[in-house]
């Protein structure tokens, strides 16, 4: 074909993965002029390890992305799964911690059954449905914390191992996080349940009669997202070693954003995990690199919008550029 | 499930691979197919023939597994099969490729062939490699030019109908049904799609080719069958019957329903629409209505006639050309600026466009002009209540209480509404698009007769139709629209459906390109 005689731009605009990055070396460039302590290994490191847990929600929100549907949900699902976990542990401290993180599966999984449940097969809005599961599970949390706190010294080593322990100089979390986004790869890109996730997203119609039933596969998409929202919970707070029912409040956003940041398409069918993984580094990235700027970080709320806004524009450009191109290559129609 | 029983003995091998007995199925009420027959010899290309809404999108949808018919017998190699789904028809040998390609846009094309049927490796994941590797040796022989590892939305129609068949190929499909297999092809596509099709035919695969154009049934059929209203009419052979005859036979039917007499005097050309395209949609579309005048734009589903009224109306905006009002050139950039400047539109789904349901009849009707209502700032609703009063008794509207929504209503009345909206702005040009669509025939004629007093109230009236003895029963002129262009414009004189048809369907002359 002719790829060669093919524009920078439209290179660029055809990978959307190549300019993330690029922007991302910009961004780099840039904190490394204004802080020159940014790139110790062990800051890196300790920032990707306070962000990990987002990786997980944004890799969970993407699989309900690409179906087409959205989960504002998640964030109360972390916080539900935390206030029980870190309650249980400080009750029962000889329990091996294990114990704990597949207690935070199962609830993740319960809370995204019941999503899938009313999104799948009552047909509910997805908007909908999650912005009042995210107030039951949220109310659920508050109950059972019964407003109370969790401070360091109530937290079991063994369970604080499951997020700070160091494997190869790395902590934990951020191994899980990383087989998370492997195994995410694996089951979108080669397994049958994965690819008809991004069937009934491109095209509801074709699906039903290819013979795919959309309701179960939504309710796997919101199950895997729940469970992922379950486990983000448990480590949340493994991580800090604090607890209370308001964590994770607005975290279904930043997962949101993640996944537009990492080139999902909010219509659903199209996305890939290592746009989500480029996204999750981009955004710790600049989460980190605003707080480190002493007059930046009251502006971080708004730099982060706006970053969005510059990726849905993106998006847009992206995509239009590829119908152009679709549409030359066809000719046209009359 | 569908079970295949197999009779050891007794089994007589049928002439046909399949056959169809007094297939019925209904939806509610509506009879889509009234006991049809149909009969697949092996090796075959059959075509099925009819109008739009004949039947033959329903009849394949059976064959497919799709919808499940009421009664009738369906006959695979003269055993009884009942497909409950596409996969179990799938299993049988049936594929279809449908007229709106119903492809997987964002996937590649090695997972459009493959979904549903996908080679995986031991650890149970899939094995894209061996898949693209198959789907070339699938696609090659059909197209040079396919990259297999490409989404489909990057294909053209021809190529995606190519994947389509490939992926019908890859099953090992006996029975491949065409739905308008031609109907946006080049000239250049259908010949290569042609034999594509002879091709298949030698390989033994029977095809059924659903088609509106004469020149694919006499290229590639040998035998035809014509479905009308939902009903079986006949089969014959290709080389035993003309043109004509099987026009006639496609229509039929005798003008049924009653049109009111038109009264209204035709003045000068209100609006005027000069050669507009629309690239992919339409081209070079030019044609004008006058006052008191009823133009009907008709044509086959597809032509384009849709696509030309939301131009009009401003929802689309053409490419090229321009639009006269009243000698005036107008840049008709989006439906306010249609409405402020006095064209309105009656859409086609009333439930979905032209009704709110939540809100009672008569603020259905002042919705379409607020400001009038609006006094001192406040709306005034007894203004609204009075003029939608005053409406409703001009159109005749039958309503007990115009406080209770529109779904009160029968749908001639709710089309009524509908109407009632559109007078309460000033128009001078109506756009109908199938305004009788869903109403039963007795209230048909009720919905002409007021057609006909807006003509004579000096509207200009362009109504788009489907409905051949509509169009010939109540237009002055009509334009006959095929593959996005203007195929003619008559007088309505001495005009049949079958000229119509004629028109809509294929020229002598080849297809324009």
């Amino acid at each position: 074909m002719e790829t060669k005689n093919k524009s920078f731009i439209s290179k660029m605009t055809e990978s959307r993965n190549f300019g993330l990055i690029l922007g991302l070396i910009v961004l780099l460039i840039m904190a490394k002029i204004l802080t020159p302590s940014l790139y110790s290994f062990n800051s890196i490191v300790s920032m990707l390890q306070n962000n990990a847990v987002f990786g997980l929600l944004a890799i969970g929100e993407m699989m309900i992305i690409l179906t087409g549907g959205i989960d504002i949900s998640i964030g109360s699902t972390l916080s539900l799964t935390g206030v029980v976990c870190c309650r249980l542990m400080a009750e029962n401290p000889n329990v091996p911690a294990i114990v704990w993180v597949l207690l935070a599966l199962l609830i993740g999984a319960v809370c995204g059954a019941f999503n899938g449940l009313i999104v799948g097969y009552f047909k509910m809005v997805p908007m909908i449905a999650t912005l009042g599961t995210m107030y039951i599970f949220r109310g659920f949390s508050f109950l059972f914390s019964g407003g109370q706190w969790w401070f360091p010294h109530q937290f079991t080593e063994g369970y604080q191992a499951f997020a700070t322990l160091r494997i190869l100089k790395i902590p934990a979390i951020l191994w899980i996080v990383l087989i998370v986004f492997i195994l995410a790869a694996l089951f979108l890109g080669y397994t049958s349940k994965g690819r008809r996730i991004y069937a009934i997203g491109t095209n509801k119609e074709s699906s039903k009669i290819a013979g795919i039933k959309e309701a179960r596969v939504v309710f796997l998409a919101m199950l895997i997202c729940g469970m992922l929202a379950g486990l983000a919970g448990m480590l949340y707070t493994a991580n800090y070693a604090t607890c209370s029912y308001s964590i994770g409040e607005s975290y279904e956003m930043t997962a949101i954003a993640i996944c537009i940041l990492g080139g999902v398409s909010i219509n659903g069918g199209r996305g890939k995990v290592d746009g989500v993984f480029i996204g999750f580094i981009m955004m710790s990235f600049i989460t980190y690199f605003i707080s480190l700027l002493p007059g930046l970080s009251v502006w971080s709320d708004a730099i982060q919008g706006a970053i969005i806004i510059a990726a849905v524009v993106l998006n847009i450009f992206t995509e239009r550029s590829a119908a152009k191109r679709a549409l030359k290559e066809r000719g046209a129609l009359i | 499930m569908f079970r295949k029983k197999r009779k050891e003995r007794g089994h007589k091998m049928s002439d046909y691979i399949l056959e169809l007995k007094d297939v019925v199925k209904t939806f509610g009420g509506v009879t889509a197919l009234g006991g049809v027959h149909f009969q697949l010899k092996k090796g075959e290309i059959h075509a099925l023939m009819g109008e739009n809404g004949a039947g033959k999108s329903t009849f394949i949808k059976v064959i497919t597994g799709v919808h499940q018919p009421d009664s009738g017998l369906m006959l695979l190699e003269g055993e009884k099969v009942t497909p409950r789904s596409t996969e179990d028809s799938a299993k049988l040998g049936i594929a279809a490729i449908y007229q709106h390609v119903t492809a997987f846009p964002d996937l590649s094309v090695t997972e459009n062939i493959f979904m549903g049927q996908e080679i995986k490796n031991k650890f149970g994941l899939y094995n894209w490699k061996l898949m693209n590797q198959r789907a070339k040796e699938l696609i090659e022989p059909l197209s040079k030019n396919i990259d297999v590892n490409k989404p489909m939305s990057s294909l053209s129609v021809a190529q995606q109908q190519l994947v389509e068949i490939a992926k019908a190929l890859s099953r090992d499909a006996r029975i491949l049904i065409m739905d308008e297999p031609t109907a946006s092809l080049s000239k250049k596509e259908c010949e290569e799609l042609y034999q594509i099709a002879e091709h298949l035919r030698d390989e033994g695969v029977s095809i059924i080719l659903i088609t509106h154009r004469f020149e694919d049934m006499y290229r590639l059929a040998t035998r035809v069958t014509v479905f009308r209203d939902s009903r079986y009419v006949g089969c014959w052979d290709v080389d035993k019957i003309s043109n004509e005859e099987l026009i006639k036979h496609m229509v039929g039917r005798e003008l049924t329903a009653m049109y009111p007499e038109k009264t209204a005097k035709i003045g000068d050309v209100v609006f005027k629409v000069n050669d507009i395209s629309k690239e992919g949609l339409f081209k070079n579309v030019s044609f004008d209505v006058r006052k008191g005048e009823i133009l009907a734009l008709t044509g086959l589903v597809g032509a384009g006639r849709t696509e030309v009224c939301q131009n009009l109306f401003g929802v689309l905006n053409p490419d090229s050309g321009y639009f006269e009002l009243e000698g005036q050139k107008i840049n008709i950039k989006n439906p306010g600026v249609a409405l402020n400047a006095g064209i309105g539109l009656l859409p086609e789904d009333r439930q979905k466009q032209g009704l709110i349901n939540e809100l009672p009849i008569y603020q259905n009707v002042s919705s379409a002009n607020m400001k009038k209502f609006v006094k001192g700032g406040a709306l005034s609703e007894k203004d609204e209540i009075d003029t939608a009063i005053e409406l409703c008794q001009k159109i005749q509207l039958k309503a007990n209480d115009i406080a209770a929504p529109p779904s009160s209503l029968s749908g001639g009345n709710q089309q009524k509404v509908v109407f009632a909206k559109l007078l309460n702005r000033d128009l001078k040009v109506l756009i109908l698009d199938e305004p009788t669509k869903g109403i039963d025939v007795g209230a048909k004629y009720s919905i002409y007769e007021i057609m006909n007093e807006l003509a004579s109230n000096g509207y200009a009236i362009i109504m788009v139709s489907s409905e051949m003895p509509e169009v010939l029963g109540m237009a002055d002129r009509i334009v006959v629209m095929r593959n996005g262009r203007v195929a003619t414009i008559m007088e309505n004189k001495n005009i049949t459906q079958e000229m119509i048809l004629e028109y809509s369907l294929q020229s002598a002359d080849g297809r324009e390109n």
